[in-house]
Formats: C-alpha cells, structure tokens, sequence
C-alpha cells in the first residue's frame, strides 16, 4: 500500500496542477469506494486521491505523478460495474474519468463521431439523436456508463445481434499508458485494418491494467424509422438457440434477442406487477421467453415481425405471448429504461438482497444442460435462484453470453463467500464446457489467478503485454492477474 | 440527541442505494454536472451517510458544505424510489446538529423564527378580498411584482384576499433545522388559522408544497386557477421563440406541468421544449438555500439551464417562480459574457400582464 509521505506529496504535485479537482478528502474518498458488486453490506475500498481531469495532456500528468510515487492508478467512470473494476483495494489515485466528456467531432460525412471517453452512452445518444443519429452499443447500464467503460469492460449490449459489441463499432482510441504516455491506437475512421498489430483491441475488456482511455472515435448510424418488440415462449432454452439461429438465415430485420427462463422473466417485469397487481400470464409448459425487436422501415418491420411470427409457431411449435404490455414493461426495462428503481425494478433483487450473477460464455447447443448445473451450484452454495438471460453479443449469429443471477445476502462475509464460491464454481464449469468464465463483466478483483484454468500458459503471455503497457505495475493493479475471492 | 438519529429513519434505504449503484440519479443532477465529483450526486451523498452512520467518517464543515450545496430539487427523487430529497435534508439536520450549520443558514433561519419573515419589506402587503392569496416570504418582498399579478389576477376575474402571513418555514427544516421548524409551524397555524378551511391561491410553488405537505392545505397555485379561465381572456399575441423552465416544486413536486404551457401557447408563443423538461427537469440554481451558501455554484448551474435552451433555440426562457426567474436571469447574464448571446428570462406573470394590457 501507499506510504502516507508519498500520498501527501503526491497530493501537493497534484494540486498544482489540478487545483480543488484533486483531494484527499475521506468524504470524497468515500464516495469512491464501491461499484455494483456483491460485496459485504459496510464493505468500502477507498482510494487515497481522487482527481478529475479534463483532458488527455492533464491524464499524462497524473500518470507520471503516480510513477514518480508509485502509486496505483483506477480509472472510475460510471460505477456501475458488476466485478469490482474501480475497487481501489490498493488504495492509490482513483481518476473519475467523466470530466473527459466532451463531444470532439461529430463528423456527419463519415458517421463517426470522437468524443471524450468520460461520455456516457446515453449523453451521446441524446446528442446523436438530434442528427438522426445513433450509437447502438447499449449495455443496461448506459445511462451511467460511459464510452471509455464500455471499451475497458467489454460489457454487454441491447443490439449486439446487429450491431455487436463496443470493438465492432471503435475505429480509434487515444490510451494513458502505464509508462505516462498518451498513444493513440487503432485505424482512425477506417473500419478496420490489416497493417500492425492489433493494440487497439487489446485495450477493449482491458479494465484500466494497461493505461486510461481518454478519447474514442466511434462509428455511428442512421436511427431506424421504427421499431417493434415481441415475446415469444418455447419449451426449453436449446430450442429458442436453434430457432433464433433459423431466424437469422432467414434474413430477418432482427436487432435485438434476449431469452430469459421463466424466473428470470419475474425480475423484469416489476412494473407489469405494479400496475396490474398480479404475475404476467405464461403457461406451464414454457421454460424459455425469447425476446426480439426488429428495427428499420415500417414495411420491412412488419413482414419481419410476421414472418418471425410464421417461422416460431409453424416450426418450433413456440407461441407468441399474448400480453403484449408485458412485452412492453420488459422492453421498457432492458432498453427504454423507463422505470423507477427499487419500485418498477429491484425491489427484491437490491432492497432485500442483492443482485449478482455468473456471466458466462458458452457454446450455443448446451443451455439446456448449463441451466441444470446452475441450479445444482446455486444450491450447493446456497444461493436463491433469480434466473437466466441469454445475451446475443456478435452481429447475426445466435450465441449464448449467459447472465446466471442469484440473489445475494450482504449481511454477512460467510454469505458474501459463499457467492464467490458459486462463481468459482460456474467458471470452471464454463471452461469445460468448453466456453469462457466471462462474457461482459470482466476479470475485476474475482477472477484474476484463477482464470489460468482458461487461459493456460497463454496468461504469462498477457502478463508481458501487461508490462510492455505498464512496466511499474500501477494501472488498476489487482485486477486481472490476482483474486481477492476466488481460490 | 444523537446528531445520526435523523438519518436513522433511512437506513435500509442508504443500504440499498449503496449496494445499487445504478446511477439513474447522477448524470442530470446539476450540482454534480458542476462540481465534478460523485460526493456531489445523491449515490455519492448515500455512501456518505453511510460512512456517518457506521462511524467511518466524521461529520465536518466540509461534509456541511457539500450538503448545503444540495438544491434539494427532488431530480434525484423522481429517478427513484427512495427517499433521497428527505435523506439528504436528514443529512443537513445530522450535520447542523453535531454542530456543523452553515452560518447563513443558521442566520436565515433565526431571522424567519424571530421575525416570521425572510426578506426584507418594507411594509406588509395585504389586500381585502373574497379568495385568499398566500404571497410567502419572497412576493411579501417584492411588492412590484405583486402589483403585476394581482393586475393579471384582477382582470382575470378574482378577488385576492391577502391576509396576515407569517413564513411557511421552509427554509428552516430545509437548512436542518428541524426543531425549529416545529415553532416555524406553530405560529404560521396561529396566524392563517382564519382560512384553513378554504382553498387557498398561491404564487411561491415552494410554500405551495409546504402549505399543503407540512399544514394539510387545500392549496391551488394561481398560475393553475388562470389556465382554467384561458379561453375567457382576451389576450394581444406575443411574437417570439420561448423555452419554458419548469420550477422543481410546480413541476416536479406539484405536477403542474401543462396549465403554464397552456398559457404560453395561447398568448401565441412559438414554445420550444428544453432536453430536459417537465418531470426531469432540472434546478434553475436557486434551489435548497444554494444561493446563501455558494452564489458562485447558483450561478455555474443557472448557466447550464441556460445553456440548455441555448441548444434549442430559443431566445427567451419563460417561467413562473419567484426564485427561478432571477436565479435565471443572473446565469444569463454571466453566459452572455461568455458566449456573446443574452438569452432573455420573463415572468409568466409579467407576460400576462401586458398581453392583457393591450
């Protein structure tokens, strides 16, 4: 940990360049000390600084400030991570990234725009909308998260079947490395490249070990004129795969898919409760709701929607659900974000205990048999099912990133535990199914160490990529290669 | 008393935005969009409750200052469920308690308890009438633009009747004062005793909201009681391109949303709607005792409303708020500096009346 001599100068270098944008302030510290992780009801992490900066040049000084102390470096944007990213668990400076919000170039010509990484999705968006425009890489999350978030997480989007995730759609990224400089990496506005190594890429899931993201260039679109939303419900989770993927060769205008199983369909649908006062109506038999929108022109949208509509029922014997306002609570809340937390959404999975989740990533033919382990570990550590939700992340191809929630009960370490023994649990059993332990919430402070069981001899790889960016080990440390939580 | 003992009331709901996180509160709070650190925003305010209560941090005039620094505008509020406008004034009775009060606030608030009133006027102003009409602290200041409104009032067909009028007390449960506030109740319900049984018209929405959520009154705020009677009025057109601000108590807290805008529309208005409008709204500046305690930060938020009208092309921000519209008009003011364009601020009230004038 930081010496307090070192916190203290490095507090007075700082204020002569950040002035009341940097503080030692425990109540400002405080205010640091945890994301959406299921941690301990009173657990805090606090950082030893906290600075805002405002551009790319005042980041360069902050970094070779920590150098110059060796201190850690924690990037914090939207606070809303599920793996304790921005856990400053070694304390150090944490960098609230959001005063890097800037929008820098909107270029119409090229649909690309450069923003400040401090942006969130859901600024851009309203910023976007009034050309007509939109970012489609919308995790749960965007109205706090932020465009450098997304890049350092890899977390999950709403659109990623058409549009896929946030490496589809970043052309450019301006990154602080470890070493105190600001290099700018990937193709400028070009889509894609063949010349050089790929570093760009490597910056995307990196969770802010290798350097702080302070500017992206993004490829953006044209807003579909509308868009239509359905449910439909199957028998088991492996049908709804295999009729997804048919929809898919069908060429339909498709560009969202979510299947939930039946307990996880309870979670999001508070606000159907709250206004009908009972449970939506599904029947027995169905195991699985999949959820689609298609988006474009209206006459494109409605033969999507009843051909999807001819295919599911003929073919796979599925049903469409009849309340569509259920569909439409559900929608509201995945994407729209229409509902007021802790009453429309949460009451039970953040007022009672605690929302947290395995988040998987698995081959598409094996729902089925990874929803009965689930079930099977979730006892075992003794954790409350809340259910299953299969995220579709790459463009125009069924794929299983499986969000397995549980409820968690902060109140005591034991049960905080006993959660991570159930995800360390999950995660093995994702690799020998033959899929990975993460799919959108990262390493963070869980999984680090023991991923090796993934990766093999290829993590001391990673490890030499970690030092060329970060030779003294102070970008996010503790993140990545080490666990607080799983052994 | 214990100085935590009024937050205790909030303690699963402190516990449950801590473990959230989901930051629906954040992004639009305008003290946050200024002052840059989450501390700032509601979730950051709820980590540090959180740190009070289990004794890990220690209440101190810069904690005060950060609660001061809360516009109490409810944005905050209407993105959740829990109780955060209360938390947070919970916070500010926590903090003025362990003896940590802003002295403005302290001043502001011994001046209402000794002398029932706020600001400084120069004689009470009172009328005979039929309807009574509650002016509150800021209209009992501002006589000339008493004047404008009961010629708005008056050929809008009522009769106002101003009475006797202590403070609503607002500001003194507002600025943590909670005890106080009691007395602050007592005497008002001695002196507007007379009309507690009759629907009472009101001009301040924040005394609107206190009259009605702290006293049980049956309150109607008299820009609403104009809007019924619209359509019988003749009214002269005014050309321009306006945006109009919704006042966080009238809007948000009150739900008067449409009647102001059915004002505007008919006084031939080219009315053009703010980003942020109606329910989700955000503070002029002027909320929650701000100004006494950081005119600088009032203004820096007064710019950003600006600011966001400026984004939509509008020329003028209309409203209807004794607090908002100078708090406005000084943002504008500062912006024009800055970006060589003066976005004008007008009165609901002001704009009636000339247009009934004509």
């Amino acid at each position: 940990m930081p010496t307090e001599t070192h916190i203290q100068r490095a507090f007075e270098d700082l204020q002569a360049v950040f002035g009341n944008r940097v503080t030692i302030s425990p109540m400002h510290r405080m205010a640091y000390s945890r994301d959406w992780s299921p941690r301990h009801r009173s657990a805090q992490d606090l950082p030893d600084l906290v600075v805002i900066p405002h551009t790319t040049d005042e980041v360069v000084q902050l970094v070779q400030v920590a150098l110059r102390y060796s201190l850690p470096v924690v990037p914090f944007a939207g606070g809303t991570g599920m793996g304790g990213g921005v856990a400053a668990w070694r304390g150090g400076i944490m960098v609230e990234t959001k005063g890097l919000n800037q929008i820098l170039e909107l270029d119409l010509q090229n649909l690309s725009v450069t923003v400040g990484a401090g942006i969130t999705v859901w600024t851009l968006n309203e910023h976007l909308a009034r050309h007509n425009l939109w970012f489609p890489h919308q995790p749960e999350s965007k109205r706090a998260c932020t465009i450098g978030a997304c890049i350092g997480c890899d977390n999950d989007s709403t659109f990623g079947i058409r549009y896929g995730k946030i490496l589809e759609n970043l052309t450019n990224l301006v990154l602080v490395t470890g070493r105190g400089e600001a290099v700018r990496l990937g193709h400028r506005k070009a889509s894609f490249t063949s010349t050089g190594y790929k570093l760009m890429e490597l910056v995307v899931g990196s969770e802010g070990t290798l350097g702080i993201v302070t500017e992206a260039t993004l490829r953006v679109f044209p807003l579909p004129q509308t868009r239509q939303v359905r449910g439909y419900l199957f028998r088991s989770l492996n049908e709804g795969a295999k009729a997804l993927e048919r929809l898919l060769a069908a060429g339909l205008a498709i560009d969202s898919a979510h299947m939930n199983d039946r307990e996880r369909l309870h979670f999001y649908t508070h606000s159907y409760r709250e206004k009908y006062h009972r449970e939506p109506e599904v029947p027995d038999w169905a195991e699985a709701i999949l959820f689609i929108s298609w988006a474009g022109d209206p006459d494109v949208v409605e033969f999507s929607m009843d051909k999807t509509t001819r295919i599911l029922t003929e073919e796979y014997g599925a049903e469409m659900v009849r309340e569509q306002e259920m569909v439409d609570g559900w929608w509201d809340s995945k994407h729209r974000l229409e509902f007021i937390p802790f009453k429309q959404k949460w009451p039970d999975s953040q007022r009672v205990k605690k929302f947290g989740a395995a988040d998987l990533g698995l081959p598409i033919g094996r729902l089925d048999e990874a929803y009965a382990r689930f079930r099977e570990i979730a006892a075992k550590w003794h954790q409350d099912i809340l259910g299953m939700t299969v995220y579709n992340e790459a463009p125009n191809k069924a794929t299983a990133s499986i969000s397995f929630a549980v409820f968690v009960d902060d109140s005591t370490e034991e049960s905080i535990r006993n959660f991570y023994e159930y995800v360390r649990e999950m995660s093995a059993m994702a690799v020998e199914m033959e899929g990975t332990m993460s799919s959108y919430i990262g390493d963070g402070d869980r999984l680090g160490g023991f991923n090796a069981l993934e990766h093999g001899p290829s993590l001391e790889y990673m490890k030499q990529v970690k030092a060329l960016f970060d030779p003294a080990g102070i970008m996010n440390p503790g993140k990545k290669f080490d666990t607080r939580w799983l052994r | 008393m214990n100085p935590l003992q009024a937050l205790e009331p909030y303690i699963d709901d402190i516990y449950t935005c801590n473990r959230t996180r989901c930051g629906f509160c954040r992004e639009e709070c305008p003290v946050y969009r200024v002052e840059g650190y989450e501390t700032y925003s509601c979730r950051g305010k709820m980590l540090v409750a959180r740190g009070l209560l289990e004794g890990t941090l220690q209440p101190d005039e810069e904690m005060a200052r950060m609660a001061d620094e809360c516009l109490l505008c409810g944005y905050c509020a209407a993105r959740c469920a829990l109780h955060n406008v209360e938390i947070i004034t919970a916070l500010r009775e926590a903090l003025a308690e362990a003896g940590f009060q802003a002295p403005k606030h302290r001043a502001n608030a011994d001046q209402i308890l000794t002398e029932g009133y706020l600001f400084p006027r120069t004689s009470a102003i009172r009328r005979e009438g039929t309807t009574p009409l509650y002016l509150g602290c800021l209209y009992q200041s501002k006589p000339a633009e008493v004047k404008t409104i009961l010629s708005v009032l008056e050929k809008a067909g009522f009769d106002p009747l101003i009475a006797d009028e202590v403070c609503c007390g607002y500001v003194v449960e507002a600025t943590g004062d909670a005890e106080g506030f009691a007395r602050a109740q007592e005497r008002f319900r001695q002196v507007y005793a007379p009309y507690a049984d009759q629907e009472i018209l009101t001009l301040c929405p924040t005394c609107t909201i206190t009259l009605r959520d702290k006293y049980g009154l049956r309150v109607k705020p008299a820009i609403v009681a104009v809007a019924e009677r619209i359509g019988d009025l003749r009214l002269e057109p005014v050309a321009m391109t306006a945006t109009y601000h919704d006042p966080c108590h009238l809007g948000r807290m009150l739900g008067v949303f449409e009647e102001p805008r059915e004002i505007i529309r008919a006084l031939g208005v080219h009315l053009v709607e703010m980003e942020h409008n109606r329910t989700f709204s955000t503070c002029c500046g002027g909320g929650g005792g701000v100004t006494a305690v950081n005119p600088k930060l009032s203004a820096e938020i007064a710019k950003n409303r600006v600011r966001d009208a400026l984004a939509v092309g509008a020329e003028t921000i209309i409203t209807v708020c004794p607090t908002c519209t100078p708090t406005l008009l000084r943002g504008a003011g500062r912006l024009a500096n800055e970006v060589d364009k003066f976005v004008d601020v007008l009165d609901l009230w002001q704009l009636l009346d000339k247009a009934l004038a004509r």
